[in-house]
C-alpha cells in the first residue's frame, strides 16, 4: 500500500463494493450513483471501471449476470456475493483505519 | 481469492474465448449506447450524441484492451496472441522467415557442434555412480606432476588413507587377441584391483563386478560393445568361458553401455582382476619397484569428507612417506580431480582449441545474427505503415516492442530446431575424423541434453539480439510518414543507419574469420607438403602382436621372416619388411643415447626394424647399408638417421662408431635420411633404427607388429591376400591396423585437417552471409533512391556515374570494415600459433590476400543492385511510389 496507484485502486474497489451493497446494479448505474453519491468528486469512466468490475468479479467478490429486457438491450447487472460482503468490512475497517491515521497526522501539522 | 476459480475463469477465456469477447464487447458497447441515448434524450441529433460520447470517454476498444490486462492471465492469453499474431505475419513472408531460419540454423549448428566437444571433453561426467566423490589421484614427481603409482606406494595409500572410503589401481591398457567365434581379433582393456567396481558403483548391465577375493582368478567383465558384437549379446553370458590371449577366463558380468573406462577417453572393452596381468602382459608389473610407476588409482571419497581435507591429508601422508623412502619418494606429492577429467597434461591445450572453436563458431552466429537483423528491418521497414496503423489505433509502443520479440524469437526457436538437427549431422561427421594414436580411443561425439540446453539459450539469445534492435526501431515509427505510405525509420540527417552499423560490423567480422581460415587453409597446405622423408604411396600395412598369442621372440622372429617372404613372393608385391611401430604414430619409445669417443647425449626415438625396411618405405641409405639377417645373439647393430649423426657426431662419418643407451651398446653401420617421427609438425628428432631380430627379445613391443608391403599393383586384392598368408601360418593370430600409407597419412594430418575443416566450413559461411548481408543493404539503398536516381538520369547523368555511386557507397562500407576487422584478426590469430604447421600467424600473405578477396566479394555484392540503379527507367523511376 505504498505506492499512491494502488491506494487508488483500493479506493476504487471500495467504492464500487458499497455502491453495489444497496443493490444491483450495471455499469452505467454504478457510474452514475458514484458520482451522486460522492457530489460529482468522483467520476468513474468505462477505462477504469470496467476493468475494475472484472478483476472484482474474477476475486469472487461480485457476480455479474446477464438480464435481458424485452425491447431493451441485454445488461449485465452485477450483484455484491458473500465474500464480497465480508472483504466489503474488511476494507471499510482499514479505510477507516487510514482516515484517522491522516487525520492524526494533518492535525500533527497544524 | 482462492486459486480454482481464478484457473476456472483463465480456462474459460481459454475455451470459450469468442464467447467471452462477446460479452466483453457487449458490455462495454452498452455503456456507450445508454450514455448516447442520454444525450439524444437531452435534445442532440445521434451524430452528435455520439461524437460527445467518445470525446468523453476511453474508446471502447482500448477499454475493452484494459479490461483484458486487467485479467490474471493476461500476459499468457497475450503471449498466445502474440505468437498467433507472428504466425500469421511470418506465412504472409515466407522466403523470408525460411531465409532467417535457415541463417540461424546454419549459425547454432555451428556453436552446438562445438559445444557438444565441449560438452563431451570437459563437462561430462562419468557413468559412474556420484561421480563427484570419485576422484583420479596423481603423484607428484620431482616438482613435475601427473604421473602413475608405483605399487607399494599405492598400497601405501591405501592402508593410510583415511579421507577414502576405498583406493583402488588399474593398469591402463591391456591388450589381448580374442579367439573364438570368428576371425581372431586384438581388443583392450584393463587389469584392475577387485575393488574397482566397488568403487565405481556401476548399474550393470548383466552379472556383477569383481568381489574381493577374486584379485587373482580368471574372471572378466565385458564391455557392452564387446559383448554385442562379439557374444551377440548372449543373455546368458554370465558363467560362460572366453579365452582371451588363449587363456580361459570366466565372463561374470557386462558393463553398461557407456562405460568404457574411467577417463573417458581410452576405449576400453573387458576388466580383469590385476592378478592376471602378468599372464596377460609379461613383464608388466613389478610388486616391489618404487620406481616403476604403473598403475593408475582412483580414490572414493569418504562421505561427509570433502576435498580440502582430503588434500591436506595428503599432504601429510606425502611427507610422511618422503621421510620414510627418500630415495624414491623425496619431493613427492600428490594430487587428484574428478575422475574423468581430461588427462592433466593435455588440459590447457585441449581447453585453448576448444576455447578458440567456440570463439569462432560465436562469431559465425554473430555474423548471421547481424545478417537477420539487418533483413528483419528491411522486413519490418515494409510494415512500417501497418505499425504507424496500429499505433494510431492505440497500441502502445510496448506492445509493438513485445509483438516484434515474439516474432523475431519464433524465428530464431526454429532456428535452434533446425540447428540442433544439422549439428546432429555435424557431430558425426567431426567424429569420423581418426586421431593418430597406438591405442584405442573414444572420441565419439553426441548431441547430449548439456548441448541442447546450450543451444535452446543460444537461440533465446540470438533471437533478443537480432531482434531487439529493429524492434526498437520499429517500434518508433515517424508516425505521419507511415500514414503516407512514407520511410518511417528514415531519420533525417542520420550519417550512421542502424543498417549500415550492422553490415560493417558482418564484413568486419566475417574478414575476422576469413584471416583465420587462410591460416589453417595455408597450414593445411603446409602440412601436406611437409617431407615426411618416406614414400607415402604404394605402401599397404597390417599388424599383428603374437605376443598375446604366447609368442617366444625367436618364435615371432622366424614368424616375421617367413611372413616376409611369403607375402613379398606375391604376385604384385615389390618388397615388404616389418617393424615395431609405424612412423607417424603419434609417439612410441625414445631414450637417452650416448656416443662413445664423442661424449654427445641426446634424447633419440627408437624404432626396431627387418631387413629390406628402408627399401621398402622408400627412404635412401645415404651411407653404410640396411639390415640384412642379423643374428640375435651377434654383436648388435643399428642404423641411425642424418640428425643422429647432426647431433651426436658433429656430421662427421658415425659408420662404425658405437653409441649405447638403455644398457645396450650398438655399432652403428648404416645413415639414412631424415623421417618425420611422431607427428606431422614436429621438427627433425634424432632416430636410432635397431634391428628387431636382435632387440625384440630384451625389448618387445608393447603395440606390436607392422608388416608394410610395397606393391605395384591395387592393394585391395592385395589385402585379402596378406591377410591370408598371415592365417595360413597362425590361423589365431588377429590382425588390425590394416590400410595404405595413404588412410595412415591422412590421420595423421588430423589436426590440420580438422582444424582446416571447420574453418574452411566457418570462414565460406561468414562470407557468404557477409556478402547477402551487404547486397541486401545496397539493394534497400537503391530502391529507396529509386526516384532520386531516375531525377538523375533524366537531368543527363550518366548511367556508369549512377552505377558508380551505388558501389562507391558499398566499397566505403566495406573499406570502413576493413580496419576494425584486420585488427581483430591480428588480436584472434595469435591464439592459433599453437596449432599451425609452417605459417606464423600474421603471416602476410594471408593478411594481404583475403582482405582483398573479400573486397573483391563485396564489389560484387554491390555490382548486382548498381546494376538495377543503372537500367532504371528513367520515367519508370519516377513513377515509383
Amino acid at each position: 500500500m505504498s505506492k499512491p496507484s494502488e491506494l487508488l485502486q483500493g479506493t476504487l474497489d471500495l467504492l464500487i463494493l458499497r455502491t453495489l451493497e444497496c443493490g444491483p446494479l450495471h455499469g452505467v448505474g454504478i457510474s452514475d450513483r458514484i458520482e451522486q453519491v460522492t457530489r460529482g468528486v468522483f467520476l468513474v469512466g468505462p477505462g477504469s471501471l470496467f476493468p475494475a468490475l472484472h478483476r472484482l468479479a474474477e476475486k469472487g467478490w461480485i457476480e455479474g449476470e446477464w438480464s435481458e429486457h424485452e425491447g431493451k438491450r441485454r445488461v449485465k447487472t452485477y450483484t455484491l456475493t458473500t465474500s464480497g460482503r465480508a472483504q466489503l468490512t474488511e476494507e471499510k475497517r482499514n479505510w477507516k483505519k487510514v482516515l484517522t491515521a491522516m487525520n492524526r497526522v494533518l492535525a500533527e501539522e497544524v | 481469492m482462492s486459486l480454482i476459480p481464478r484457473l476456472q475463469a483463465i480456462l474459460t477465456r481459454l475455451l470459450r474465448r469468442d464467447a467471452v469477447e462477446a460479452e466483453l464487447d457487449d458490455e462495454v458497447r452498452g455503456f456507450y449506447e445508454t450514455i448516447v441515448e442520454r444525450h439524444i434524450g437531452q435534445g442532440f441529433s445521434e451524430g452528435e450524441a455520439r461524437r460527445l460520447a467518445r470525446l468523453q470517454f476511453t474508446p471502447p476498444e482500448q477499454v475493452k484492451e484494459q479490461v483484458r490486462d486487467a485479467r490474471t492471465g493476461a500476459a499468457l492469453s497475450s503471449l498466445a496472441r502474440d505468437v498467433k499474431y507472428s504466425l500469421r505475419t511470418l506465412r504472409k513472408a515466407p522466403a523470408f522467415a525460411v531465409v532467417t531460419i535457415l541463417t540461424l540454423a546454419l549459425g547454432i549448428a555451428a556453436n552446438s557442434a562445438i559445444f557438444s566437444m565441449v560438452s563431451r571433453f570437459v563437462l561430462r561426467a562419468p557413468p559412474v555412480g556420484d561421480p563427484s566423490t570419485l576422484l583420479a589421484l596423481h603423484t607428484i614427481h620431482h616438482g613435475e606432476c601427473c604421473n602413475n603409482f608405483s605399487w607399494p606406494l599405492f598400497r601405501d595409500l591405501q592402508d593410510q588413507a583415511r579421507s577414502f572410503s576405498g583406493i583402488a589401481s588399474y593398469y591402463e591398457l591391456v591388450p589381448v587377441s580374442m579367439g573364438g567365434k570368428g576371425e581372431p581379433e586384438r581388443v583392450w582393456g584393463q587389469a584392475a584391483t577387485s575393488n574397482f567396481f566397488d568403487l565405481a558403483q556401476l548399474g550393470m548391465t548383466l552379472g556383477r563386478g569383481f568381489s574381493g577375493d577374486e584379485e587373482n582368478l580368471p574372471v572378466v567383465v565385458l564391455g557392452y560393445r564387446l559383448w554385442q558384437h562379439r557374444f551377440g549379446a548372449d543373455p546368458a553370458i554370465t558363467g560362460k568361458t572366453i579365452t582371451l590371449s588363449g587363456r580361459p577366463f570366466t565372463v561374470i558380468g557386462v558393463a553398461p553401455p557407456a562405460f568404457r573406462g574411467l577417463d573417458l577417453i581410452l576405449d576400453c572393452q573387458f576388466w580383469v582382476p590385476l592378478g592376471n596381468i602378468d599372464q596377460l602382459l609379461p613383464n608388466t608389473s613389478k610388486h616391489d619397484s618404487r620406481v616403476y610407476h604403473w598403475v593408475t588409482v582412483v580414490g572414493r571419497l569418504r562421505s561427509g569428507v570433502t576435498r580440502t581435507q582430503a588434500a591436506a591429508e595428503l599432504d601429510v601422508l606425502a611427507q610422511r612417506f618422503a621421510k620414510a623412502y627418500p630415495e624414491s619418494e623425496k619431493d613427492g606429492g600428490f594430487r587428484f580431480e574428478s575422475a574423468g577429467s581430461l588427462p592433466p597434461r593435455d588440459r590447457a591445450a585441449v581447453m585453448m582449441f576448444l576455447a578458440a572453436l567456440t570463439l569462432v563458431a560465436l562469431l559465425v552466429l554473430c555474423i548471421a545474427c547481424a545478417n537477420v537483423a539487418n533483413m528483419y528491418l528491411a522486413q519490418a521497414s515494409g510494415r512500417q505503415r501497418e505499425m504507424a496503423v496500429r499505433l494510431a489505433l492505440g497500441a502502445t509502443r510496448g506492445h509493438l516492442l513485445r509483438q516484434m520479440l515474439t516474432e523475431s524469437l519464433l524465428l530464431a526457436l526454429g532456428g535452434g530446431v533446425l540447428g540442433v538437427a544439422l549439428s546432429l549431422w555435424a557431430t558425426q561427421a567431426l567424429a569420423a575424423f581418426r586421431f593418430p594414436a597406438p591405442v584405442p580411443l573414444d572420441l565419439s561425439l553426441s548431441v547430449d541434453w548439456r548441448v541442447l540446453l546450450y543451444t535452446f539459450g543460444l537461440s533465446i539469445a540470438a533471437g533478443v539480439l537480432f531482434g531487439l534492435a529493429p524492434a526498437w526501431a520499429v517500434a518508433r515509427p515517424i508516425i505521419a510518414n507511415g500514414l503516407k505510405g512514407g520511410d518511417v525509420l528514415a531519420r533525417p540527417g542520420r550519417l550512421w543507419s542502424l543498417r549500415n552499423v550492422l553490415v560493417v560490423s558482418q564484413i568486419a567480422m566475417s574478414l575476422v574469420l576469413l584471416c583465420a581460415t587462410g591460416l589453417f587453409l595455408r597450414s593445411l597446405q603446409n602440412a601436406s607438403r611437409i617431407d615426411i622423408g618416406f614414400s607415402s604411396s604404394g605402401i599397404f600395412m597390417m599388424s599383428i602382436d603374437p605376443r598375446l598369442n604366447g609368442y617366444s621372440a625367436d618364435r615371432t622372429i622366424r614368424f616375421l621372416n617367413q611372413l616376409q617372404q611369403r607375402v613379398t613372393a606375391l604376385p604384385g608385391v615389390t618388397s615388404a619388411s616389418y617393424t615395431d611401430s609405424v612412423p607417424l604414430s603419434g609417439g612410441h619409445r625414445s631414450d637417452a643415447f650416448h656416443a662413445e669417443g664423442s661424449g654427445s647425449d641426446a634424447n633419440v626415438e627408437l624404432y626396431m626394424a627387418g631387413p629390406g625396411y628402408f627399401d621398402t618405405i622408400g627412404t635412401p641409405c645415404i651411407a653404410g647399408r640396411e639390415f640384412a639377417n642379423e643374428s640375435p645373439a651377434g654383436p648388435k647393430v643399428a642404423i641411425v638417421n642424418e640428425a643422429f649423426a647432426e647431433r651426436l657426431f658433429a656430421n662427421q662419418n658415425p659408420i662404425g662408431r658405437r653409441v649405447s643407451g638403455r644398457g645396450v651398446t650398438y655399432q652403428i653401420v648404416g645413415v639414412v635420411k631424415n623421417i618425420k617421427s611422431r607427428f606431422l609438425g614436429e621438427d627433425v628428432r634424432p632416430v636410432l633404427y635397431r634391428s628387431l631380430a636382435q632387440d625384440i627379445a630384451g625389448d618387445p613391443s608393447f603395440t606390436g607388429y607392422s608388416i608394410l608391403v610395397r606393391f605395384a599393383r591395387d592393394s585391395g586384392s592385395l589385402a585379402s591376400a596378406v591377410r591370408r598368408e598371415i592365417h595360413s601360418l597362425d590361423p589365431t593370430l588377429a590382425i588390425f591396423n590394416a590400410g595404405t600409407m595413404q588412410e595412415h597419412l591422412r590421420d595423421a594430418l588430423f589436426l590440420p585437417r580438422l582444424a582446416g575443416t571447420l574453418f574452411g566450413i566457418f570462414g565460406l559461411l561468414g562470407l557468404l552471409l557477409a556478402a547477402v548481408g551487404l547486397y541486401g543493404v545496397m539493394n534497400h539503398w537503391v530502391s529507396r533512391r529509386t526516384r532520386e536516381i531516375g531525377i538523375r538520369l533524366a537531368l543527363g547523368a550518366q548511367i556508369g556515374g549512377v552505377q558508380r555511386l551505388v558501389i562507391r557507397q558499398g566499397m566505403l562500407l566495406t573499406l570502413i570494415a576493413v580496419v576494425p576487422g584486420l585488427v581483430g584478426a591480428w588480436a584472434v590469430t595469435k591464439l592459433f600459433t599453437s596449432v599451425l604447421y609452417g605459417v606464423r600467424p600474421h603471416d602476410f600473405a594471408t593478411f594481404a590476400i583475403v582482405p582483398l578477396f573479400l573486397a573483391a566479394v563485396a564489389f560484387l555484392a554491390c555490382w548486382i543492385p548498381s546494376r538495377r540503379a543503372a537500367s532504371a527507367e528513367p520515367l519508370a523511376a519516377l513513377r515509383h511510389e
